[in-house]
């Protein structure tokens, strides 16, 4: 129990590292957002429900962080992109497609 | 134990500066939420959990909405 | 000019400080009243967490001067946005996306339990009224600026507040009544550890819980009243 709990820490970690590297890498804020909010919250997820298979007493605590760290993450990262796009941060420019003016019927 | 607490004072200062340096005022609010929340992180490395939890929960949370609502009622950039 | 002289009276004090704390030896346990705090404060109070013993019973008149000095600063900030109320200008605010609305909804209730936890648990585990209290007031903040245009009803949280307050001094005099001193401990301590234990610290320390909760709601409540009509 104790090595799978290990495990999953592991590949936590393993996400959160690959969300940092693409963070740095990434050109723009929004493949930044992408790179941060996918990585992070499953990796932070997977590490703390690994920190709860551990530690078999913690395991409902940490299911309940780990639910809310799921819920909160995504939900933060969308209202920063969405405020980054109506303050008009101009995409990487050799960005294909951008439907949000269409979609959100405003004029540019 | 101290080599992680060193780099979180570490991390703190250069918060602590960046926020006084700062001309936009929003930039200054967000690295005094970084200072405050790395002083929570601090906090519990040094065992006090109590100070910890409030200083996450004002330091963090509350004082930054605070600050965030007090310089879009006044002036964004500093002269 | 200006920052030469504020860089010289900040090494001042840096350097009063350093001489005065660097006597202190870091870390280690005093020798003084800390030592009776940790060995007899379980015995004494029934509080496992001995910063609530500490705060609550040893040095609960303190505590009282705290939220009174909380409730001074709401005072004068509603005071002075009173002052200086602007003309609305009434531009339509642009509501929250869909998303962010919805996530705010859900997670507005979970901070709130959350809150409410750590005030009742005050007592056996780290956290307590001040805490709490901010933690609540978080949560109402998220949902200010989540759901623009909800609002708690300013007499609910001045009733609340004012609610919290006598109930702190009610409990104080009833001490004072009843036993020897003010907030002096007149229920059984119980058995330590056990959620109803430990005097009259969780009743206490609810009734701080809910004074700084809806104190701080209140502060966020009037400083974002008329930021709703963006400045033009």
């Amino acid at each position: 129990m104790e090595i799978f709990g290990m495990i999953l820490i592991g590949i936590g970690a393993a996400f959160l590292l690959i969300g940092s590297i693409g963070i740095y890498r990434m050109p723009d804020v929004y493949n930044r957002i992408q790179a941060g909010t996918k990585c992070t919250t499953l990796g932070s997820f997977l590490t703390i429900i690994g920190v709860g298979v551990v530690q078999p007493d913690w395991f409902w605590k940490t299911l309940i962080i780990a639910l809310f760290v799921l819920v909160s993450n995504p939900v933060s990262s969308h209202a920063l992109g969405r405020a980054s796009r109506k303050k008009r941060i101009s995409l990487y420019d050799k960005s294909v497609v951008d439907k949000t003016d269409e979609f959100t019927g405003q004029q540019k | 134990m101290e080599i992680i607490a060193g780099i979180l004072v570490l991390l703190m200062i250069a918060s602590a500066i960046a926020a006084a340096s700062f001309q936009d005022l929003m930039n200054a609010v967000i690295a005094s939420c970084i200072v405050s929340l790395l002083a929570a992180l601090l906090f519990y490395l040094l065992q006090a959990p109590d100070v910890a939890m409030a200083e996450a929960a004002i330091g963090a949370a509350l004082v930054t909405g605070i600050f965030v609502i007090a310089v879009k009622r006044t002036k964004r950039f500093e002269e | 000019m200006r920052k030469l002289i504020s860089i010289i009276l900040l090494g001042m004090v840096a350097t009063g400080l350093f001489m005065s704390i660097s006597q202190i030896p870091f870390g280690e346990p005093g020798e003084r009243i800390g030592d009776h705090f940790i060995n007899q404060g379980v015995n004494e109070t029934g509080a496992t967490n001995i910063v609530a013993a500490v705060v609550v019973s040893y040095r609960g008149f303190d505590t009282l001067g705290e939220v009174s000095v909380l409730f001074t600063a709401a005072m004068g900030l509603g005071a002075v946005i009173g002052l200086v109320r602007r003309k609305k200008t009434h531009t339509p605010i642009e509501p929250a996306s869909l998303i962010v609305y919805t996530g705010c909804r859900f997670l507005f209730p979970v901070i709130l339990l959350v809150g409410t936890y750590i005030v009742i648990h005050g007592h056996l585990t780290p956290g307590g009224g001040f805490q709490g209290g901010a933690v609540i007031a978080s949560a109402f903040l998220l949902m200010y600026l989540g759901c623009r245009g909800k609002r708690i009803r300013e007499n609910l949280s001045r009733g609340l507040e004012s609610l919290g307050g006598l109930l702190f001094i009610l409990l104080g005099v009833t001490g004072l009544v009843i036993g020897r001193d003010f907030l002096f401990s007149f229920l059984p301590e119980g058995e330590a550890g056990n959620l109803i234990s430990a005097g009259i610290i969780p009743l206490i320390y609810m009734a701080v819980g809910l004074k700084v909760g809806s104190e701080l709601t209140g502060i966020i409540d009037h400083l974002i009243e008329d930021t709703d009509e963006l400045p033009e």
